[in-house]
């Protein structure tokens, strides 16, 4: 059963899987490539750091990505066929999630084994170490929470999906309005600090993300 | 009786303007039930009701002899079900639909579904959204026989298709009821269709399901009568009068129900005169039964 969802689900995300893999196997070696000759180890961490957002995003456009397509063919058919199926609902959730987790794995494991390549292959100045693993590992970690959050979204009703879109929309017009009322209240900033920091949902986005450091 | 699928006081509200009421569905064990009513009857909604795909307000629905939408996980994998609009994903070829599929139901038959596949003219690795309509109604019955169901749930599945498709579609079902002795729930708008096949019909309207009846005493139980003479209040009858509608002088158009040839008498008993009787065909015994429904509301 796991197989055959595996198999199809892979048809409708094999473009993404494999874009993500392509971008998660560059972005390292361009990073070191970008900064072969840095001007100090501390002008080597600003770039680097700067590269940080890059795997952030592609962390959350993969889980968006992989999330959006698990669903998509179900959601044109209107759900009709996942229902009639013989399978308990729960399960043939989990195991649509299952198979998008699967297809998470190979820009990880690109993305590891570039970074590996890349520290390996380039001098890192003296005081400074490489962190493919934790850069790796963070970015699963990542890659999982945005799907995770994003295959619930997709999942749900379009309804429950338009409370979440009309949520983001009272907070944006609240800090519109008490901007306008000239009340210095920080609505958006603390939603995002509430989401992004720890222990928030998408704590793992916020931090260093870098390849090399101190 | 044993009946395949039964429904009692069946309730459920879409929106305002439309709602199951009170629905008392019964599809006997080996019988071809033919669902019939017009567009927007309450067909469809039921069928999903019986499938646990929609969740009822009211009453109780058993299916294959289990409790829905309890039970839906085993009833499922004992259905075949097509329904009103094809549901396979489009972006698969017919070998991964049917790949897919045979990997859900423990009863797929493979050699079956092969030979279903030829019969058809499916092509294994055309993608389901580059088939015709007809191509798709096929693969959906293909998909729905293979896996050997005990209740085939058919939701106006030739809607559409040509007279050839068509043919081909039904021959493949009553094929699997002889072999089987499978049980069918075929809902549709296309009278004649039902006439030909099913033994059993249930007409629904607005939400009410109006009769339930073998097909034969739907066929042959509703006539029209033409009276002359008859009085303003007739009281009892043998059978059962749908409509009266006056004619010329004392002359009247009867459509009755249950009528029988020696009940005659009894008419004549309340000084009035049969002076013909008509047979309706079944289109114009469903029409004439909708008609007069719908004037007593």
């Amino acid at each position: 059963m796991f197989k055959a969802i595996l198999k199809t689900q892979w048809k409708w995300t094999r473009l993404a899987v494999f874009l993500a893999v392509v971008v998660a196997f560059t972005m390292p070696l361009l990073s070191m490539n970008a900064n072969a000759l840095p001007e100090s180890p501390r002008t080597l961490i600003t770039n680097m750091q700067a590269w940080g957002a890059g795997y952030a995003l592609l962390a959350a456009a993969l889980g968006l990505l992989v999330a959006v397509l698990a669903w998509s063919s179900d959601h044109r058919g209107h759900h009709v066929y996942a229902l009639a199926l013989p399978v308990a609902r729960w399960r043939y959730v989990l195991l649509r999630f299952g198979a998008g987790i699967v297809f998470l794995l190979p820009a990880i494991i690109a993305l590891g084994i570039s970074a590996e390549i890349a520290t390996s292959t380039h001098p890192i100045p003296q005081g400074l170490h490489a962190y493919p693993l934790a850069l790796t590992v963070r970015f699963a970690f990542a890659a999982l929470v945005a799907f995770a959050v994003f295959f619930a979204i997709s999942a749900a009703s379009a309804r429950a999906a338009g409370y979440i879109l009309g949520a983001i929309c009272v907070v944006l017009v609240a800090q519109f309005l008490t901007d306008a009322a000239g009340l210095n209240w920080q609505i958006v900033s603390h939603a995002v600090d509430i989401l992004m920091g720890y222990p928030g949902i998408l704590a793992v986005f916020s931090g260093r993300w870098t390849l090399i450091d101190v | 009786m044993t009946f395949a699928v039964e429904t009692q006081q069946l309730r459920y509200q879409a929106g305002k303007n439309f709602a199951l009421t009170d629905v008392n569905l019964r599809v006997p064990v080996g019988s071809i039930y033919g669902f019939l009513g017009p567009n927007g009857a309450g067909k469809t909604t039921t069928i999903r009701l019986l499938l646990g795909l929609l969740r009822a307000e009211g009453g109780t629905i058993t299916v294959l002899g289990e409790s829905m939408p309890a039970a839906y996980v085993t009833v499922l994998g004992r259905v075949g079900y097509v329904p009103d609009r094809p549901h396979v994903h489009p972006s698969l070829t017919v070998g991964e639909s049917m790949e897919l599929h045979a990997a859900f139901y423990m009863r797929w038959d493979a050699r079956w579904a092969g030979e279903l596949q030829r019969q058809f003219r499916l092509v294994d690795d055309r993608r389901v959204g580059s088939l015709s309509k007809g191509e798709t109604g096929k693969l959906m019955m293909l998909l729905a026989l293979a896996q050997q169901p005990e209740l085939l749930v058919l939701d106006e599945p030739t809607d559409g298709l040509d007279p050839v498709v068509r043919r081909d579609v039904l021959e493949a079902v009553l094929g699997y009821v002889s072999d089987r002795q499978a049980s069918v729930l075929i809902s549709s708008h296309l009278v004649h269709e039902l006439e030909r096949i099913c033994d059993w019909i249930g007409v629904m309207d607005r939400g009410d399901l109006m009769a339930e009846l073998p097909m034969r005493d739907f066929k042959n139980g509703i006539k029209r009568l033409y009276v002359t003479g008859a009085p303003e209040l007739v009281g009892e009858t043998p059978f059962t009068i749908l409509s009266r509608a006056p004619m010329n002088g004392s002359a009247e158009q009867w459509l009755v129900r249950g009528w029988e040839p020696e009940m005659r008498g009894h008419v004549e008993s309340i000084g009035a005169v049969v002076t013909d009787v008509i047979d309706l065909d079944l289109e114009d015994g469903f029409v004439e039964l909708l008609r007069s429904f719908r004037d007593k509301r």
